[in-house]
């Protein structure tokens, strides 16, 4: 049986009281086993925040607070903005929980960027903590062997994934063509003789021409339509 | 030539749908449904077998969207698309994230099967097809006894490449797509409605009685009911109140027009357009034949070919911009955003989408009882109606993002008056 409202001279077919033109009372009887024609509202619980979440957040940043508070009053004593270490790798553990853990991103794709950051993270440490009159190593310990390191790793997970991964590949080739191209960095670097120990770069270089080769040996389609997707104007 | 859908699969955005990946959120969703009730209550297993089959001949709908460099562009999806149940949400923002990646959702609820879709990929003529298509094949699955008859999309056909063209570009005129300025309308205010919330109410009349009272005024359906929906708004928002400054603007009504039935093409993809009404309503004695008169005479001027030409070739004109176009896609997003909030949203006080009458083939019809149709409602759009047909069911939806029924109260006494018999339906967002 269908309900009606004498005010708007409607009918309608539902178990709710009232007319959803004018909120009179509907004249009716409910029926029985009505199924309603929308679903009754499910209140949306408001994501709140676990209390490890709470304190570790609480915790960073007191921590951060207090390693900037106590670094500048110091500074006469020690002109060094040294705190910028813990707190760099304060963020970058934020980082790499939120984005590299806990996102879903493209796994490649967080990959890089974690690589990026982490080498960007450890030349600043080097350069904070670099003192010119130790022994006869004139070079960067950070541009020498851990850039080239950390990319060539990189560029070796991300062939490992689109090698077991084999169905979604494609999806992974632009993160490896973009890693494959930043690891001619130490190269050039090289050149510019930022890079005293040339070993490591040496290996990441050919890593990387190794990697380049092979997919455009043998996967050259997928890396012309893959330019051709990313780069359509 | 026909593409079979496969890894090499790719689609680049339509004209159109560039704009709304960047311009949508929670709240401006840019998603709309139709939906349909069966006679029978739905089988979510067999709902799902039949998208399955259906979804290989639509390799346009099994993408996901992903950034290049200058734009964004449809990639295959290899993930599984899974139907789900109907929640309270009406045309809530769809999350890719939560959805596979796909950008649209079907869902389902006792006898009834909706489909909603994220406007990027597809408009409402777009939408029906593959809704068609999967109510075909899914009464196919529960054992009936039913012909296509050419009027609905089967498994067995395959895809063409019409179907994925973007047809506004082909029709564009480099010498027709002189941009006017517009003024901002005027805005259904009202008390928001909490958490992302959208109203939906939903009035049945007879389909017959409804042509008839169109015609007595010598109007087409869609020209009654915007001419119908104007008159509303100015009984209950501005008659006697055109002394305040924000009931100066002109109520303009968009009404989305259909470009495949002015133009020759098939395409799946967006490829509509729309005509406006415009008036100032700030008088105290606006009769309702008066707004018919210059709701006839603006949906005669906006119809015509050269300025659906011109609609068309202004918004083309802009995506050829060859500044824009070679600008990268994370500042182009920027520029799309302030662009569509300076002007887009804020050009329109509502939004009235007649998608039609639905055709299904005869040995179908007796499985199907009616159809509903409906868009999101945001910010500044609080009222949206669309307009959907089948058979003897002529239904009407509003959806609205605020608290207050007040015009869908007086459309619908608006019929009662004249004695015709309309049947509601609500989700009763108002009670919670």
């Amino acid at each position: 049986m269908m309900k009606y409202c004498d005010k708007c001279k409607i009918k309608i077919n539902t178990n709710n009281k009232y007319c959803p033109l004018c909120q009179q009372v509907l004249e009716g009887e409910n029926t029985k086993g009505l199924i309603e024609k929308y679903p009754e509202y499910v209140s949306v619980n408001r994501k709140i925040y676990p209390l490890t979440k709470k304190v570790i957040m609480f915790a960073t940043i007191l921590s951060i607070i207090i390693l900037l508070v106590i670094n500048l009053a110091t500074l006469d004593e020690n002109p060094e903005l040294w705190s910028l270490i813990p707190i760099g790798s304060i963020f970058y553990f934020w980082i790499v929980i939120s984005f590299g853990v806990l996102s879903r991103e493209n796994i490649a794709f967080r990959l890089v960027i974690l690589t990026f950051l982490l080498i960007a993270l450890l030349i600043l440490i080097d350069e904070l903590s670099y003192v010119a009159s130790e022994v006869n190593y004139l070079g960067r310990w950070s541009y020498d062997y851990l850039m080239p390191f950390l990319l060539a790793s990189c560029n070796l997970a991300i062939s490992s994934i689109i090698l077991i991964k084999r169905i979604d590949y494609r999806d992974y080739i632009i993160y490896l063509l973009t890693i494959v191209f930043l690891s001619l960095a130490p190269i050039i670097l090289v050149f510019l003789d930022i890079i005293v120990v040339n070993w490591p770069a040496m290996v990441a270089f050919g890593l990387a021409i190794f990697i380049l080769l092979f997919i455009i040996f043998f996967f050259p389609k997928s890396i012309k339509d893959e330019i051709k997707k990313r780069f359509h104007a | 030539m026909n593409k079979e859908s496969s890894y090499d699969t790719w689609f680049r955005l339509d004209n159109s749908g560039k704009i709304f990946p960047e311009v949508s959120n929670h709240r401006e969703t840019n998603v709309f449904r139709v939906a349909v009730t069966l006679t029978e209550k739905v089988d979510k297993d067999l709902l799902q077998l039949a998208l399955d089959a259906i979804l290989s001949r639509y390799p346009m709908f099994k993408v996901k969207l992903k950034k290049g460099m200058f734009w964004s562009y449809f990639d295959y999806n290899s993930r599984p698309f899974v139907v789900e149940e109907l929640k309270h949400y009406v045309c809530g923002e769809i999350n890719p994230r939560k959805n596979n990646g796909y950008l649209f959702r079907v869902m389902y609820r006792n006898t009834d099967v909706i489909i909603e879709m994220f406007h990027s990929l597809a408009d409402g003529a777009g939408v029906i097809m593959l809704l068609k298509a999967i109510i075909f094949e899914y009464l196919v699955l529960t054992g009936k006894d039913i012909k296509p008859d050419n009027l609905v999309p089967t498994k067995y056909e395959r895809p063409s490449m019409e179907e994925y063209e973007d047809a506004n570009s082909k029709f564009y005129d480099r010498k027709n797509k002189k941009h006017i300025p517009e003024k901002r309308a005027y805005r259904i205010k009202g008390t928001p409605l909490s958490e992302d919330l959208t109203g939906l109410i939903s009035g049945t009349i007879s389909t017959k009685k409804m042509l008839e009272i169109a015609r007595a005024k010598d109007l087409t359906v869609t020209e009654y009911l915007t001419a119908l929906m104007m008159y509303t708004i100015y009984v209950t928002q501005i008659q006697y109140r055109g002394h305040i400054k924000s009931n100066q603007a002109p109520v303009k009504i968009f009404v989305p027009v259909n470009l495949r039935k002015h133009f020759p093409s098939n395409t799946l993809r967006n490829f509509s357009n729309f005509v406006k009404t415009n008036m100032v309503m700030a008088k105290d004695d606006i009769s309702f034949e008066e707004i018919i008169t210059l709701v006839k005479e603006q949906f005669e001027k906006g119809m015509t070919k050269t300025e659906l030409i011109r609609k068309m070739s202004e918004n083309v004109a802009f995506e050829k911009n060859v500044f824009l176009r070679f600008t990268p896609y994370f500042l182009k997003k920027y520029a799309l955003k302030i662009g569509y909030n300076m002007l887009g949203m804020k050009l329109n006080t509502m939004s009235l989408t007649n998608i039609g009458k639905i055709d299904f083939p005869e040995s179908m019809q007796p499985y199907i009882y009616d159809v509903t149709a409906g868009v999101y409602s945001g910010k500044f759009n609080t009222l949206n109606c669309s307009i959907m047909s089948y058979q003897d069911r002529f239904k009407i939806t509003f959806t609205r993002s605020i608290v207050e029924t007040k015009i869908e109260r007086e459309f619908f006494r608006h019929f009662t008056n004249l004695g015709v018999e309309v049947e509601i339906e609500s989700n009763y967002v108002e009670e919670y």
